[in-house]
């Protein structure tokens, strides 16, 4: 048991107890002595006065000496601690790594303040017990983990440097944490080395595999201070996700806002959801939700012409506000740009791969089918940007140029849209051998048959929704007298969207990373079948292209997770960017790719193109003429949302070399964390009142 | 005769010397003086006659008278009796009071010049006078004489005096009672501060022996008004535990307590034919005297 003050710098008014003592000593000395014959009177006199008490003068001097040191020990913030912090009641220089979950989980509210808030007033108090000598170092624990403060002697240089700490919209990442605490610990420069954490224990975070690295720190006082039971609610709900769509497929003119949200409380919940648009509320619903289940409701918002539309999907109020809403944004009326890749280009433009495709893509105009198709040959294709397309159809193409198969990965993972058409063109070999990172089969062999149909086995697919029955007829009636056979690759998922009569996969489609792959394997010129001069062929292609090209707002406006760096892919040299709070960032294009790193708030982010180039390194405002060219949003990871805690008995599991104990810091009355002490500013202003109290009451009656 | 002349002032006694003191009452005395006696006796001044029955002195009977009415008749006259008059001082601790301030003459000097001069005249007028001071007990007993050389014997009795002790006077005046001869004058002299006191009763014992009682309460004018500022701790001239206070905050409240006393003493003195006279330090004794011998005079029956 220990008194500690977290204000010393207030007991230097002990010495004001020297006041009243130099009053008393003063007027003591200016007291006069008369030998009176009459005393007895006075005593009557006095006795038979109000004042009826005899002043104890001694006493009141006391009094007041008590009252004020008191007063000045309250000030200074005492507490006393009963033994919770062993880590620290050591006389020995010692080296300290601090590690402060600042993950988002840390912004979990209790009355007015965070759990992060009182983290580092908490850790502000530990240092005051710290002995002189010692050295402090200090890790934040949220992704990517980073020491962000090495050892350092100054006390009050660490605890101002802990006082500007600021909360981050990360994931915790415990592992690499340690990793990078342990190395600290390396370095140490004492002998006795201690491990303090301060975080909510979020299970998320604490990654088995990672503790596996951390062996080499035996016997280290490992202390845990759990600040999640300073909270007596937990996290409740969290936006998921949130998906725009533009019914492109029936060509709607309305905007589809899909929201997923999960309760992880024990309650079923009854909620407000919100829909924001351009930060004003544009409808609101009361959801209900079961305990621990996950739900879609999906907006419909009618689309605007062609302004862009941003917003957030808001729910409810609980203790962690910042996975409670979740921003989108859109550019409505997009054509969808298709870049066609003919494989076997011919003479007569009939005859070429693309022909057919070119004319279902766009029979009119780009205005009546939104859907710009790009011709390319082989040959032009290392020249076209793949960016500027959100589908890529590869038309009978034997082999791509070397090297591009990466590309293509690339423009896939980010949310391209890829479709397949098979033909004579196509080198299998290549196909199995240098594209088995996209497509999830293997192609066999060309099967040559006398006649196959297309079967459907239902129509539940999103493509085949919008055909008639009668257009479903026709197209069984379609016949195909050459299709490629294809077999599984193992571990790779597909779907297998189409049949053919003979029991072959007419058309597969699969996800890879945010894009969409599909393969038609049989061709699409007339070249195997009969299809392209079928009425239906028109919407089948068109519908299919669309259907890939889901995918598009994940190139044009980039939903990104706190801390992904953002990409753009144009051709200028100079990009800005605003950030949610208003701030501008330039950014340069280097390599033909400019990069926005800065992306740790979570909020929609605009970028805007120049007029002309910007000769400073920063730039304050936007020039006049700058044209915004889109839009990304930044969303917390909910991972992180996610109130399950991790039990001691899994962490001294994992790190089986550290001698591990965890605590939970008290709350005292005003709302500051104690080391499990007591704070004993309050019964000390409550004794200065009572001995002022006290006082008055001697002095009345006197 | 030094110590003497420090407690004798003679311009007082000359000043005093030419008031009378009058008895307002005879008293039995041997020597004649001027205070007349209610009894008859063999004197120069011829009272009346009367019939002479046995056992009347034969010297006394007029043969004149008998020879013309062949009756006895016996002379009497008037008798001027001397004054027996002991004055009673009180010498306790109270009466050394003197101001702290301007460090003038004590209470007891005052007392002291005041017997001096009574003792003055009451042997000027053939009057027998005797001193007995005292505090709880009688410190000193001068038996009245009337010999003009006794004022050497008072005199000397006031310079060897100082005021200690505590002031009791009830048991003193108990003990004198038995002490005190016939008719006679006393006269207390005395602050009279003193607590749980019951003064009347000794009065009313002292005049029941046909006792002729004055009172003199000599008094500090700062007993009276307690003119002390700040704060003082007050420390007691006999034995009174010390109390310390701002007088400020009782001055009101001591005055009205000091009047009751006097009031309190006055009207006992009214209630048993007692002479009171307050004696103001701050006043000459030749005023406060004489003020009283007036006042006095004009009250005798002549």
């Amino acid at each position: 048991m220990s008194l500690n003050f977290s204000s010393p710098f207030f007991l230097f008014g002990l010495f004001g107890v020297s006041v009243p003592i130099l009053i008393h000593l003063l007027t003591r000395r200016q007291q006069k002595h008369v030998r009176f014959s009459a005393v007895y009177l006075l005593f009557q006199s006095q006795k038979r006065s109000v004042k009826t008490s005899s002043p104890n003068r001694l006493l009141l001097l006391f009094l007041r000496c008590l009252g004020i040191a008191l007063f000045s020990l309250a000030l200074a913030n005492p507490f006393l601690s009963l033994g919770n912090s062993e880590v620290l009641r050591n006389n020995s220089p010692t080296s300290y790594v601090f590690i402060v979950d600042n993950s988002f989980s840390m912004r979990t509210q209790v009355k007015e303040k965070t759990l992060f808030d009182l983290a580092t007033q908490f850790l502000s108090k530990l240092l005051t017990q710290i002995p002189d000598g010692s050295e402090f170092s200090l890790v934040l624990a949220s992704q990517p983990a980073h020491i962000s403060q090495g050892w350092i002697k100054q006390k009050d240089s660490f605890d101002k440097f802990v006082k500007n700490l600021k909360p981050s919209y990360q994931t915790t990442d415990m592992g690499h944490t340690l990793v990078k605490a342990a190395n600290l610990l390396k370095n140490a420069n004492n002998k006795e080395k201690k491990l303090i954490i301060l975080t909510d224990l979020d299970k998320n975070g604490w990654d088995e595999e990672v503790f596996s690295e951390i062996g080499t720190l035996p016997n280290t006082p490992l202390q845990i201070y759990n600040f999640s039971s300073l909270s007596f609610k937990r996290n409740e709900i969290a936006v998921e996700s949130v998906q725009t769509h533009q019914e492109f497929l029936a060509r709607s003119p309305i905007l589809k806002i899909r929201s997923t949200i999960k309760n992880y409380s024990n309650e079923n919940q009854r909620l407000p959801v919100s829909l924001l648009v351009d930060k004003e509320l544009e409808k609101e619903i009361l959801l209900d939700i079961s305990a621990g289940q996950t739900i879609s409701e999906e907006f419909s918002i009618p689309l605007r012409k062609g302004d862009p539309i941003q917003g957030q999907i808001k729910v409810g109020d609980d203790v962690l506000p910042t996975d409670s809403r979740r921003y989108f944004s859109h550019h409505p009326n997009q054509n969808i740009k298709v870049l066609v890749v003919d494989g076997d280009p011919g003479t007569v433009s009939h005859q070429s791969e693309s022909f057919y495709l070119e004319r279902a893509l766009n029979p009119f105009s780009v205005s009546a089918s939104h859907i710009d198709p790009t011709i390319s040959t082989l040959a032009e294709l290392p020249l076209r940007k793949l960016s500027d397309f959100a589908v890529v159809i590869l038309a009978n193409v034997r082999e791509l140029p070397i090297g591009y198969e990466l590309e293509l990965e690339s423009y896939v993972l980010r949310g391209g849209a890829l479709i397949f058409g098979m033909g004579n063109q196509i080198d299998a070999k290549y196909y199995n051998e240098k594209l088995g990172n996209l497509l999830p089969i293997t192609l066999k062999a060309i099967q040559n048959i006398e006649k196959t149909h297309l079967l459907f086995r239902s129509t539940e697919h999103p493509v085949m929704r919008a055909f008639s029955a009668q257009a479903i007829e026709e197209m069984k009636e379609i016949s195909f007298h050459s299709i490629y056979t294809i077999q599984a690759r193992d571990g790779k998922n597909f779907k297998v969207a189409n049949w053919f009569t003979n029991q072959n996969p007419a058309v597969i489609e699969t996800d890879s990373g945010k894009g969409k792959i599909i393969l038609f394997l049989s061709s699409l010129d007339r070249e195997w079948n009969d299809f392209p001069i079928q009425p239906t062929f028109l919407p089948w292609i068109q519908r299919w292209t669309q259907y890939a090209a889901r995918g598009l707002e994940n190139i044009v406006h980039q939903n990104l997770l706190v801390g992904e760096p953002y990409h753009q892919n144009k051709d200028q040299d100079q990009w800005v960017v605003e950030t949610p709070k208003g701030n501008l960032h330039l950014i340069t294009t280097a390599d033909g790719q400019a990069t926005f790193k800065k992306t740790q708030t979570p909020g929609i982010y605009r970028v805007f193109e120049l007029p002309e180039k910007h000769t400073q390194k920063t730039i304050s405002k936007l020039p006049l003429g700058s044209q915004p060219i889109g839009t990304f949003t930044i969303n917390v990871d909910t991972k992180e949302s996610s109130p399950q805690k991790i039990s001691e008995e899994n962490i001294k599991t994992f790190l089986p070399n550290l001698k591990v104990t965890i605590k939970s810091p008290e709350l005292n009355g005003s709302n500051l964390p104690s080391a499990g002490g007591m704070l004993l500013t309050t019964p000390l202003f409550l004794l200065v009142v009572a001995i002022l109290l006290l006082e008055s009451w001697m002095i009345r009656r006197e | 005769m030094d110590e003497v002349s420090q407690n004798y002032d003679p311009q007082v006694l000359t000043r005093i010397s030419s008031l009378k003191i009058t008895a307002m009452n005879l008293v039995d005395g041997i020597l004649t003086g001027q205070h007349r006696s209610r009894h008859k006796g063999s004197s120069v001044e011829f009272a009346e006659y009367k019939d002479y029955s046995p056992g009347d002195e034969i010297r006394h009977i007029d043969w004149k008278v008998a020879g013309k009415t062949d009756k006895y008749h016996v002379k009497q006259f008037e008798q001027s009796t001397n004054l027996k008059c002991t004055i009673l001082l009180d010498a306790s601790g109270s009466m050394a009071y003197q101001s702290p301030t301007n460090q003038g003459e004590s209470k007891l000097d005052y007392a002291c010049n005041l017997v001096a001069g009574l003792s003055y005249l009451f042997l000027k007028q053939f009057d027998a006078v005797g001193l007995t001071s005292f505090n709880d007990q009688v410190v000193q007993h001068i038996p009245p004489r009337s010999k003009p050389s006794h004022l050497q014997h008072i005199l000397h009795g006031l310079s060897t005096l100082s005021a200690e002790g505590v002031t009791q006077i009830e048991d003193v005046l108990a003990r004198l009672t038995e002490r005190l001869q016939g008719r006679g004058m006393l006269i207390l002299i005395s602050d009279f501060l003193t607590r749980d006191q019951d003064i009347q009763k000794s009065l009313k014992l002292l005049r029941s022996r046909g006792l002729e009682v004055i009172l003199f309460h000599v008094l500090h004018p700062d007993e009276l008004n307690l003119p002390f500022e700040g704060d003082t701790v007050f420390e007691s001239l006999e034995d009174d535990p010390t109390v310390g206070l701002n007088p400020i905050d009782v001055r009101e409240r001591y005055q009205k307590a000091i009047q009751e006393q006097i009031d309190t003493l006055k009207n006992i003195s009214n209630g048993l034919g007692v002479d009171y006279a307050l004696m103001d330090t701050s006043i000459p004794l030749q005023q406060s005297l004489s003020y009283y011998l007036i006042k006095r005079k004009s009250l005798i029956k002549i």
